[in-house]
């Protein structure tokens, strides 16, 4: 699976690298991020499969902190659902690094810091006066570590211009529990920068 | 007419018997049992602190006695019962023990050989060193083999994935090309993987381990109420406690029934067999009693691994335990979804089970005040 993964990015790099046009000056300040979201409670690149069974959205926006593409800061909010798990709701900005590959084929890496409301996938109970009462689906809030990856396309114009890119990023949860402290997660992200 | 008399006295006669037969299958429960208040109160504590519902039987001097607070099902608010079955969890070790050693007083499985000479080479590739592990050590936690079940890839599979039907080899994939964590013997330490190795022992030199099982405890001490793998309907019983854990810890409870079963029903050796609490007990008391091993066989389980401190604290699938400065024989077991123990204390010549389906293994602010509730119910036992 990971091999395919590997090899779909390639193929999006060698279509994007054939079409490129190349104007970095063209970069605009706070894009619209629209991204596909497909989550999975696992280590990374383990398990890839089961993230496609968990869908989710995502919304963002960045800021370049060179005024060029290849250092920017991004701020996400991600909605996921995840059946087994809980859905989650994930704020999160990360710091992203963009090593051009070839023409307007971008590479990315990225990390930063956020934060995971992560909801019960099924009704839970507390004691109130010593009698149990419903405490719907409400779950827990823990900070997070995201780490990433991209690899996009850069479609300048000087009207609005679409990047469409492919995203892998690791999350590292913290205070899921006592017992596990630390968990991992995964989202695959499928999207596009909007830059108007 | 003299036919007439034989065939009524026939008649009564088999009456008498099917009552006798039913009269003794259910044991009769002394309800003047002199620690029933205290225990019952302390019960209604553990309830009040947060356990969804617990259940206990007793058997001493004074006959046998049970009891249950709280309920087995929060959803509709159904109070738990001394019926309802219950998740033993690792004490299913203990029965996997007994297994290994009437195989030992059959003479198939020599304790001291190699695990090798009995495990198929398919299970064996994938634990380090495994021609250094003798039967002795897996059964007394002192082989080093890493355990399974808290690989961190193990984990993650199977809270994404609870219908995953995980096979034996498959658990021991994670812990494939992993080195021992000490050498072999030398000390010890508590791995639910020792156990699985066992009944895929058992299977290779029985050709099934849940038949043997269910041929040398079960059936011969009327378990009824004690169901594993290959049971009819197993897991799925009316009568089987739902499952609760806190998985943030914080003391907020989630419904893990569906894990939870999914999870036991594939477990062999380490886990697997739920039962109702007076069932439990009888396992333990044939046990003790010499019903299903030989004396010698017996005081063979009792040859005790040492813990750091030097002090004894398990034998061939048998817990060494001091609760309130008595020991007591026996083993615990925790789970996603359940907690339990089951005991014998020597001395006082009492056993007693307690079942929660409170998951124990992942921690909750309500194991705590289960911790010291529990305190007060093994010093009424032993009072």
């Amino acid at each position: 699976m990971r091999t395919k993964i590997l090899g779909v990015m390639a193929s999006c790099c060698l279509v994007f690298s054939l079409q490129a046009q190349t104007d970095n000056s063209n970069y605009r300040n706070f894009p619209i991020v629209v991204t596909l979201q497909f989550h999975c409670f696992s280590l990374p690149f383990r398990d890839i499969k089961s993230n496609f069974s968990n869908v989710g959205f995502g919304l963002g926006t960045e800021v370049s902190l060179n005024g060029k593409q290849n250092w920017a800061q991004q701020v996400s909010v991600v909605w996921y659902h995840n059946k087994m798990l809980g859905n989650g709701l994930l704020f999160y900005s990360q710091m992203a690094w963009r090593p051009t590959v070839s023409s307007d084929v971008f590479t990315e890496v990225k990390a930063g810091a956020g934060y995971l409301y992560s909801f019960r996938p099924i009704e839970s109970f507390k004691q109130v006066n010593g009698k149990w009462v419903s405490a719907g689906h409400k779950g827990k809030g823990m900070l997070t570590l995201p780490v990433g990856v991209s690899v996009g396309h850069n479609g300048y114009s000087n009207g609005t211009y679409f990047s469409p890119f492919v995203s892998y990023q690791f999350l590292i949860v913290s205070g899921y529990n006592k017992s596990i402290p630390v968990v991992p997660e995964t989202l695959v992200q499928m999207g596009t920068r909007i830059h108007f | 007419m003299i036919i007439r008399i034989y065939m009524m006295r026939i008649y009564f006669i088999s009456c008498f018997l099917v009552w006798i037969t039913v009269a003794f299958a259910q044991e009769s429960i002394n309800a003047n049992y002199s620690k029933a208040a205290e225990i019952d109160s302390a019960l209604q504590q553990l309830v009040k602190e947060g356990v969804p519902g617990v259940s206990m039987a007793v058997y001493s001097k004074e006959g046998w006695w049970t009891t249950s607070a709280g309920y087995s099902k929060l959803e509709d608010k159904t109070l738990m019962q001394s019926s309802n079955l219950q998740y033993l969890q690792s004490v299913s070790k203990t029965f996997m023990a007994v297994c290994i050693l009437k195989l030992y007083e059959q003479g198939k499985i020599d304790l001291e050989a190699p695990m090798t000479k009995y495990l198929p080479e398919k299970f064996s590739r994938h634990i380090t060193d495994a021609g250094k592990i003798t039967i002795h050590m897996l059964m007394k936690h002192t082989s080093g083999i890493p355990e399974y079940n808290s690989i961190p890839a193990y984990i993650t599979k199977l809270l994404q994935h609870p219908d995953y039907p995980f096979t034996p080899e498959e658990y021991l994939q994670y812990i494939h090309g992993k080195p021992l964590t000490f050498v072999p013997g030398s000390k010890y330490s508590y791995r639910n993987t020792n156990y699985l190795i066992l009944a895929l022992i058992a299977d290779a030199i029985t050709g099934d381990h849940r038949k043997f099982l269910s041929d040398t405890i079960t059936k011969p001490l009327g378990l009824s109420n004690t169901f594993y793998q290959g049971d009819p309907g197993y897991i799925n019983y009316s009568n089987l406690v739902n499952s609760y854990w806190d998985r943030h810890s914080d003391g907020v409870l989630e419904n893990a029934t569906e894990l939870q079963r999914k999870n036991v029903a594939l477990l062999i050796g380490d886990d697997g067999i739920v039962a109702t609490p007076v069932d439990a007990v009888k396992f333990l008391r044939g046990l003790m009693e010499n019903k299903l091993l030989s004396a010698s066989t017996l005081e063979l389980m009792k040859s005790w691994a040492k813990d750091s401190k030097g002090n004894p604290t398990y034998g061939l699938g048998l817990d060494y335990a001091v609760f309130q400065n008595q020991i007591a024989y026996g083993h615990s077991g925790g789970g996603i979804g359940a907690g339990c123990q089951l005991y014998y204390f020597l001395e006082k010549n009492v056993y007693f089970f307690i079942g929660v389906n409170l998951g124990t293994v992942t921690e909750s602010p309500i194991h705590e005040v289960m911790g010291k509730t529990l305190d007060k119910i093994h010093k009424a036992l032993v009072e």
